[in-house]
């Protein structure tokens, strides 16, 4: 039992991290608000069903277009909402959630219910840790989290376009004055964000089905993982996805899995009344301090 | 002809007229069906398409027979997804007030998906005295009020399964385990809804303890739930031959594809919702051989011996092009229209307590065998389809659903799946 607990509380803080990579990315390097986030989630696993159930692509080809057409969707969501709102953080995260809501009843509304929306594992099979076994769908959300996390690490400290995602969060007029332009940067750093989703969406949907609600779980998911992290911290959400992945195993594992839902929540409520910004949180350490 | 001579043949024309008019106007009155489910459940998408199948059905062949005028049903159906997590009951009982005193619902067909809000909902339609067929909700609690207090609570009828008959079938299938294979250690997995854990607790006190079994652990899963290697692992540390789940949301096929992929060594012989139709094969990635499934009425799945379940299912795959996929609903659904039409007829009138008194008369062969209420307004579920309606035990074996229990009517035995072996 303690060793299930060891890897399968692994498994659940990558597949945290994969959630909420993409969030962070956006709201918390670029200062981009996107509620829409789970919505996008959603989307992409739709979009990755459609195209190989309706369209019968290969699969390797749903997830690439999948991916594409989240990104695309993210880019289109800024230009068009988020745009005519931008400084206005209420209105970002009102504009943003409204949206995602709609996304997520339009497919209720045109019927995508049912337990018949799944997505293939990348791999089949399973391997034994000692008695435990785990299939390798859960080994490549390890894998895809890893990966992923060095990407974003390495791509927001040292390539020209990832200093520029975190520059404008840190001083947009300073970013301009530098010649970055903020809205061209934003909506990119909007298609990345939505991109990450898409790329947790078709690693993680195949260990269950493409359901609505799921939006609503990931966005939640999503802001846990940023809150008790610290926003903008590609080290914090790797430490907050440990803490709150290894909780909720724990809790499933020697409590009830139904206490699993109230460990994001008390966590949230543990760091803001400790530490608002974050484990790792700077951006706005000072101003708490004052 | 005068003027005046033909004014007065036109009007006495339109005179003898008026009657045939009023005729024709009177009988274009629906009956209004109010159908307040959840929508984004299969077993609440199926149910209402199975109404509108048998109201299709009904209005072509004339209508309803009320007193001599022939009127249709109208169906109005609410989404009010009170079968999704964190919807309070207060939503669902306003779906049905908006149905009874806005859209004028004279019977509440197929109810509320949940038994907490069915329950809570028939003090309403008592109030108004609004005659309410359920079909998905499951709690007998709902039979003890009707029983406590008749007088007030006779307006609510349960045509589909109950907790407490498929703790029947479920048992029946332990007995079966337990007598071919020896089995008789278990672990029981359940969402929290207040059907499931009712009928996990019942299972307890009903069947294994007084089967001698060993019950070697349970752990309640939330609604919306996608990982349950907790309790697989649980399962497989205690020495589980059986796993037994009582799940109906669309997430817990999750649970068989964990099962094979973390080879625990125990059967799975319960109830997941979307186990039951034939798609689960493709959609579980094949992965769900040898897993037992209980199917709460026939008819949701075509049973030889019950030639009526056969047609029902063929019908409906004519009409929307697709099988029946739930194994809780569709066949219940479809027959309660047809015992309203029966029990108005009777009636002579939509009148509530006069349609309660033809419904608790109510003796008809239908899809899910012979329908009858018992003096508690459950229909009465057993093993021979010529006496009661009833339900069953399918096995996944290559692709296919077999009827494996009742005896009545089975089609096959229970196989072991590989890598399975019985202790006896």
């Amino acid at each position: 039992m303690l060793l299930g607990t060891l890897i399968y509380g692994f498994v659940n803080s990558c597949l945290l991290a994969l959630l909420a990579m993409g969030f962070n990315l956006t709201f918390g390097i670029s200062g981009v608000a996107n509620f829409s986030y789970g919505a996008i989630y959603i989307f992409s696993g739709f979009a990755a069903w459609i195209f190989l159930n309706s369209a019968g692509l290969p699969y390797a080809l749903c997830v690439i277009m999948a991916i594409g057409l989240s990104a695309t969707l993210g880019v289109l969501i800024y230009h068009v909402v988020i745009k005519r709102v931008k400084g206005l953080a209420l209105s970002e995260v009102m504009a943003t959630f409204g949206l995602g809501l709609a996304i997520m009843e339009l497919f209720r509304y045109f019927d995508f219910v049912g337990f018949k929306y799944t997505l293939p594992n990348l791999i089949e099979g399973s391997v034994a840790i000692g008695d435990v076994y785990i299939d390798y769908q859960r080994i490549a959300v390890i894998l895809a989290a890893i990966a992923l996390t060095g990407f974003i690490y390495v791509f927001t400290h040292y390539t020209r376009t990832g200093l520029a995602f975190r520059a404008i969060a840190q001083d947009e007029r300073t970013a301009l004055t530098f010649g970055m332009d903020s809205d061209h940067i934003a909506a990119l750093s909007m298609g990345f964000g939505s991109a990450l989703a898409a790329a947790a969406a078709v690693v993680v949907l195949p260990l269950g089905t493409i359901a609505v609600e799921g939006g609503y779980d990931v966005l939640l998911n999503a802001l846990a993982v940023c809150i008790v992290g610290g926003l903008g911290s590609t080290v914090g959400i790797l430490v907050a996805s440990v803490l709150i992945g290894y909780a909720q195993t724990i809790t499933a594992n020697y409590l009830e899995p139904h206490w699993m839902m109230l460990v994001s929540l008390i966590a949230i409520a543990i760091v803001l009344c400790i530490k608002p910004s974050g484990i790792f949180g700077h951006q706005k350490e000072l101003e708490e301090r004052i | 002809m005068s003027k005046q001579a033909l004014r007065v043949f036109s009007l006495l024309f339109f005179l003898t007229l008026l009657p045939g008019f009023y005729s024709v106007c009177h009988s274009a009155d629906p009956i209004v069906l109010g159908v307040p489910t959840s929508l984004g459940f299969l077993e609440g998408k199926e149910g209402l398409a199975c109404v509108n199948l048998a109201v299709d059905e009904i209005n072509a062949a004339g209508g309803v027979n009320v007193g001599g005028t022939m009127r249709p049903f109208k169906v109005v159906a609410i989404d009010a997804r009170g079968a999704e997590p964190g919807v309070p009951v207060a939503e669902v009982i306003k779906a049905h007030k908006k149905l009874i005193l806005e859209d004028g619902a004279k019977f509440i067909v197929f109810g509320s998906f949940r038994s907490e809000a069915a329950i809570a909902c028939m003090d309403l339609v008592s109030q108004y005295k609004i005659p309410m067929l359920l079909g998905t909700a499951m709690s007998p609690e709902m039979q003890k009020k009707v029983t406590q207090d008749y007088d007030k609570y006779k307006y609510t009828f349960r045509v589909c399964l109950n907790a407490v008959y498929l703790i029947k079938y479920l048992g029946g299938t332990m007995g079966y385990l337990n007598k071919k294979f020896g089995f008789n250690k278990v672990f029981i997995m359940d969402q929290d809804v207040a059907w499931a854990r009712k009928t996990g607790d019942l299972m307890i006190s009903m069947v294994f303890e007084k089967m001698g079994w060993q019950v070697v652990g349970r752990q309640t899963y939330p609604t919306g739930a996608s990982d349950f290697s907790s309790g697989l692992m649980k399962a497989k540390a205690g020495g589980a031959q059986v796993i037994l789940p009582i799940f109906d949301m669309p997430q817990s096929g999750i649970l068989v594809k964990q099962w094979n992929a973390m080879k625990v060594p125990a059967l799975v012989a319960g109830f997941i919702s979307p186990l039951a139709g034939p798609a689960a094969w493709k959609t579980f990635d094949e992965k769900i051989e040898g897993a037992i499934n209980a199917i709460f009425e026939i008819g949701n799945v075509p049973v030889k011996k019950v030639p009526k379940s056969v047609d029902f299912f063929e019908k409906y795959e004519k009409r929307y092009g697709k099988p029946i996929e739930a194994g809780h609903s569709p066949a219940p659904a479809y027959e309660m229209v047809y015992l309203l039409k029966d029990a108005i007829e009777k009636a002579r009138s939509v009148d509530g307590d006069a349609v309660v008194t033809e419904l608790e008369k109510t003796d008809r062969l239908g899809a899910m065998g012979r329908i009858k209420f018992g003096k508690d307004h459950q229909v009465i579920y057993g093993e021979d389809p010529a006496e009661n309606a009833m339900g069953c035990m399918i096995q996944w074996r290559q692709g296919k659903r077999v009827v494996v229990y009742p005896e009545s009517v089975a089609e096959g035995e229970i196989a072991l799946p590989e890598g399975l072996k019985a202790v006896k």
